[in-house]
């Protein structure tokens, strides 16, 4: 039980501390670094919450996929690889109000709600549970994503090519 | 009810799906001059839906797909509703998109998700229509490539976009924290039966508040309608500006009937909230600062489209006014008013749409003279625009009879004064226009030529914002029959 609580801690902090670091680094490309072990460290959350598939999931589609997009986008984008503190920095103070708002108001709800929980499942393997789920229960939804997808490939398409037209 | 027996009510939305692929098919094989066809091809597929959808008025209320999503009238009054503002879109698009097939699809996808997005039963579904209408959204705010203001437009709306749909998520998972169910009415009923704590649920609200109220253009979420407005082409301009906010409010409806609310023994349109918080309150203030902001802001504005846009947030300042004290009146005269506004608003830009390639410009002070240089074209915008203001003997004026009644029926007496007077304010910008088109010489006297497409298509707006001022009976007994909410998983 010790062991599971200090992995826990250890995994939160490292989460919270690369997400400060992909908002508050100046450099594009410490924060798309930084960004990946938030990925990882939202991962190893899921498994805490026996969410295997989310885990892998998670590890696939966002480490595997979008940061690789991303840091193929600054690395392949000319200059962007040291360009500093393109973003504006609000007022400190402002900031730190705001945030501390609303983390008082949220850290309110969290501790005043009895929240609907379900602790201390038995893990047991999700993939098949959530594969029969989208072949029955969410069938519609997992039928109109497909459409979405359609769209948004030609939209993509469209927005991606060139305009000139081969003779 | 089970997914194979849902398949027969879901005619309308599987045959979109069909055109979509059919229309993508027989792009492939049309040669360039005859790519037009893909423009009429869609214009009859949303014909064909509007037909299936007002044909499902026979059916009893149900929900379908395992609780994904219910069918009612008023669902299919809004599916009617989103339909027929795309068909209009085709025409308005024609002259400037002939030979576009993508662009038709894409609309047909937007149909799609606006078609979803009535209907919906579960926060998934919420979530993934709303995406479905805005992610393509974002591309035909775009669609002008090589015009700076459009990747402008584009780039906005996406950011805002998805912060809006993020904030949005993270209520849905206090909901689903509160609750355990994302199924709306398992929804309404844990709720009932748990009182989870007001603060927490105020805050879940308020967070999901951010992702409808962006939809709609509500203050303080309308920071991309000026620049979305101006940017983007006008017949998507005309677009945004009518169907996914109809559709928007249509959400709104439903997420205040079954997550906010609940039928109350009263009466058959009265609904009561599930858990006692000042909601009702907190949307009289968002209304009031919704058509001030967007009142006040209009006054200022040199380009019609963004004027438009501008009052297109007041529009929804006065509908939200009326989802204040929501019972079915105010529900009844929000779907009315969203039949008025799609004909006066497209009328408004369809005119804009027709002159701006005549004048080169979208700058008010070029409209000066206009009623001397395109009498017939600056008359129609004239009447669109006193519709807009809500005078009579115009449909505006009737539209906002029925809301304001409803505030008032309620004792809500405060938020209709502020309401008239907001009206009042916008009188001055729309009336504006008009004394710049009529009362000052043009420059130059070259009289305009209208296309007879552009004056026909003008008709076709006019005539029901003049006829719906005058004998508005059979709409509204039509709206109020499709006054019928399902609930139930």
């Amino acid at each position: 039980m010790e062991a599971k609580e200090l992995l826990f801690l250890f995994i939160a902090i490292v989460t919270i501390a690369s997400a400060g670091l992909v908002a508050f680094s100046n450099k594009l490309i410490h924060s798309a670094f930084a960004l990946m072990a938030t990925f990882v460290g939202f991962a190893a959350l899921y498994v805490f919450l026996s969410a295997d598939f989310l885990a892998v999931t998670q590890i696939v589609v966002y480490v595997g996929g979008i940061l690789i997009l991303i840091l193929f986008g600054v690395m392949m984008t000319h200059r962007i690889y040291d360009t500093t503190l393109k973003t504006i920095h609000n007022p400190l103070a402002m900031g730190i109000i705001s945030a501390a708002a609303l983390a008082v108001i949220l850290g309110l709800v969290i501790y005043r709600s009895p929240w609907a929980a379900t602790v201390d499942k038995p893990f047991v393997p999700t993939t098949s549970i959530i594969g029969a789920e989208i072949l029955t229960n969410y069938l519609l939804p997992f039928e109109l994503v497909s459409v979405l997808l359609l769209g948004v490939l030609i939209g993509a398409v469209f927005l991606a090519r060139t305009e000139e037209h081969k003779k | 009810m089970s997914n194979l027996n849902s398949l027969q009510y879901f005619i309308p939305e599987l045959f979109l799906t069909v055109s979509i692929l059919v229309i993508i098919i027989v792009d492939l094989f049309l040669k360039k001059e005859k790519k037009v066809v893909s423009a009429y091809l869609t214009a009859l597929a949303l014909l064909v839906a509007m037909a299936l959808s007002f044909q499902q008025y026979n059916f009893s209320p149900a929900s379908l797909f395992e609780g994904m999503v219910v069918l009612d009238s008023f669902a299919i009054f809004f599916k009617i509703l989103a339909a027929f503002s795309t068909l209009i879109i085709v025409f308005i698009s024609l002259p400037t998109f002939r030979d576009k097939a993508e662009y038709y699809v894409l609309l047909l996808v937007v149909t799609l998700g606006m078609f979803i997005m009535v209907q919906v039963n579960d926060l998934l579904m919420i979530l993934l229509s709303m995406e479905m209408v805005g992610v393509i959204s974002y591309v035909l705010a775009g669609y002008n490539k090589k015009n700076l203001k459009s990747n402008e437009a584009s780039l906005k709306y996406l950011l805002f976009g998805a912060a809006s749909t993020g904030v949005m998520a993270f209520g849905f998972s206090y909901i689903y924290g509160m609750t355990g169910h994302t199924n709306l009415y398992l929804i309404q009923q844990a709720l009932l039966n748990n009182n989870p704590h007001p603060l927490a649920f105020f805050i879940a609200v308020v967070l999901i508040l951010a992702g409808l109220g962006y939809k709609i253009a509500m203050v303080p979420f309308h920071f991309w309608v000026p620049d979305v407005y101006e940017g983007s082409p006008t017949p998507i301009t005309a677009f945004f500006s009518v169907g996914p906010k109809a559709v928007g409010v249509a959400l709104f409806i439903r997420f205040l009937t079954t997550i906010v609310a609940h039928p109350a023994s009263t009466g058959l349109y009265d609904f009561t909230q599930n858990i006692p918080i000042k909601l009702p309150e907190l949307l009289a203030v968002l209304a009031v600062l919704t058509m001030t902001l967007g009142n006040l802001s209009a006054l200022q504005q040199k380009n019609i489209k963004r004027l438009l846009g501008y009052s297109a947030i007041a529009h929804v300042g006065y509908m939200l006014m009326a989802l204040v004290v929501f019972n079915g009146n105010a529900i009844v005269a929000v779907m009315f008013y969203a039949i008025v506004y799609l004909f006066m608003n497209f009328g408004a830009f369809w005119i804009v749409e027709t002159i701006t390639p005549k004048l080169k410009s979208e700058r008010i002070a070029d409209y000066t003279g206009l009623g001397y240089r395109a009498p017939f074209t600056a008359v129609a915008l004239a009447v669109f625009l006193f519709s807009l203001t809500g005078i009579p003997p115009t449909a505006g004026f009737i539209g906002k009879v029925y809301l304001f009644s409803a505030v008032i029926k309620e004792q809500w007496y405060l938020l209709a004064v502020l309401g008239v007077l907001n009206s009042v304010v916008s009188l001055y910008y729309y009336a504006y226009v008009i004394k710049v088109m009529f009362l000052n010489q043009p420059e130059n006297n070259d009289l305009i030529e209208v296309p007879l497409y552009n004056k026909v298509l003008t008709w076709v707006l006019l005539i029901p914002t003049l006829v719906m001022g005058l004998y508005w009976n059979p709409v509204i007994t039509f709206t109020e029959n499709s006054l019928g909410l399902f609930f139930g998983k």
